[in-house]
């Protein structure tokens, strides 16, 4: 399983467990707080159940590259950033939105939701050239070892 | 991986770009109450990123990976997993055009029969995949 594949759905793993504590922490009035509600369930969808989905497709679907790395996986990667950082600004600001009135959480909320977003769309140019037939796959295959044929260095 | 994968894995990725850019409008509109008529939008969020995405990805998926016949066709008929993506996603359609008032509020029962016709097509050529040949 490729670096990337690992991370996503350790990280995923994390999320489900924060989720399942913030659903227990609102029983208890003493541990409640504004936008409790969103944040568990998207902590349990975007955090858990969608970052599953990214990690064991990114490591299944055919056509990845063996080359592990930032540069080489840069669409996968960007995802995993992306998507992480959203919902982090997410678990910070949106609580804080209910009790303070500082501009800055405005902010980070806005870069919450565009970084989340952009992740959707890294994640599709990662994912969409690889739903391939399997006669597609031969061709692309056969295309490489030619080329490689061809350009041995 | 066969056609109606393909086509299963790719709706649900544009269900997740579209899911993610309303829930990015809403989630925006909480630094702005002032547009809160954007939460109008959150049945469709809903029903475009658990219907479209998350359930369609994982049945697409499901369709190519599961243990193939050995005899007769691999996946079983392939004409009724047309059917069963044509009508999850005329489902998911129809739920999303009724919450935004473009059909009538009984469009969502239309579109809610249409996914459990899906689903029971899902169920009908998956039961018997769910083996082992050993």
């Amino acid at each position: 399983m490729p670096r990337i594949a690992r991370t996503f759905i350790k990280t995923g793993l994390a999320y489900f467990l924060c989720s399942l504590l913030l659903a227990l922490g609102y029983e208890f009035d003493t541990f409640r707080f504004p936008g409790m509600i969103p944040l568990f369930w998207h902590l349990l969808m975007v955090g858990w159940i969608t970052q599953i989905i990214f990690g064991v497709s990114m490591w299944m679907f055919p056509g990845r590259t063996r080359e592990e790395g930032l540069i080489a996986q840069k669409w996968a990667w960007s995802t995993y950033i992306l998507l992480n950082i959203g919902l982090m600004l997410r678990v910070i600001a949106e609580p804080m939105i209910g009790y303070s009135t500082l501009r800055i959480w405005d902010v980070l909320i806005i870069i919450s939701a565009l970084t989340q977003v952009a992740a959707a769309v890294t994640y599709t140019i990662e994912l969409w050239p690889r739903i391939q037939s399997k006669k597609k796959r031969r061709q692309n295959r056969k295309k490489k070892r030619q080329s490689s044929k061809n350009n041995p260095h | 991986m066969p056609t109606t994968s393909r086509w299963m894995i790719r709706c649900s990725l544009l269900y997740l770009l579209v899911g993610f850019t309303i829930g990015t409008i809403m989630l925006i509109s909480k630094a702005y109450p002032a547009y809160s008529q954007v939460w109008m939008l959150l049945p469709v969020h809903i029903e475009m990123l658990i219907f479209g995405f998350i359930i369609q990805f994982t049945m697409g998926t499901a369709y190519w990976i599961l243990p193939r016949f050995l005899e007769g066709e691999p996946r079983g008929n392939t004409a009724w997993s047309k059917v069963m993506v044509g009508a999850l996603n005329a489902g998911i359609l129809i739920n999303a055009w009724s919450y935004l008032n473009i059909f009538p509020q009984w469009g969502t029962t239309v579109g809610r029969s249409l996914e459990i016709i899906a689903v029971i097509l899902f169920i009908h050529l998956h039961w018997r995949r769910a083996v082992s040949y050993r």
